[in-house]
């Protein structure tokens, strides 16, 4: 009897838990999403550190040249 | 690279590797751009662009792969993702139609 009981709750556990990741994937799936910048739109600006340890600001280059933003996926991989 | 510089334009690679990394990277195939590093994925996020990889069983969320055209206002002028970034000569026909001022 306590041992079925157990059981019940091991099973709702594992279901609660399962349902939880389900949940969880869901979330990510959403996060998977395409860029929302359109043509037109403006380019956020950022500050990041260079393959020298310096400091790139997007904004210098307003007013100078265009520039071509090149996300890749990791180094050292193809593409 | 020299067809880009010919329109007035600066490439930027961007991803999550750090700056040590991407040196490395950049030597071993011989980029002349800069690599620029977003360890904390902030600029993913603004731009909308990080995805999800499984890796046996794990997820990383990493660069999908995009390119962006800026031009000298700060406007986006081209936006191409996946397979058609990686071909860089749409990116530079658009840099050539840009105005030069």
């Amino acid at each position: 009897m306590r041992h079925a009981r157990l059981k019940t709750m091991l099973f709702a556990a594992a279901l609660a838990g399962s349902l939880a990741a389900g949940a969880m994937r869901a979330q990510q799936d959403v996060k998977v999403n395409h860029t929302s910048l359109k043509v037109g739109d403006m380019a956020p600006d950022f500050t990041l550190l260079d393959n020298q340890w310096k400091q790139i600001h997007l904004s210098d280059y307003r007013g100078k040249k265009n520039v071509v933003l090149a996300f890749y996926v990791l180094a050292f991989t193809e593409g | 690279m020299a067809k880009l510089e010919a329109t007035d334009s600066v490439v930027f690679g961007i991803s999550i590797d750090s700056p040590a990394a991407n040196n490395a990277f950049a030597q071993k195939i011989g980029v002349t751009f800069p690599l620029l590093s977003d360890m904390n994925r902030k600029v993913l996020k603004e731009y909308g662009i990080l995805k999800m990889y499984n890796v046996q069983k794990e997820e990383y969320d990493w660069a999908q792969r995009t390119t962006f055209v800026v031009d000298k206002k700060g406007m986006i002028q081209s936006v191409e993702e996946e397979a058609s970034a990686i071909n860089p000569n749409n990116a530079v026909a658009v840099c050539t139609k840009l105005p030069k001022k």
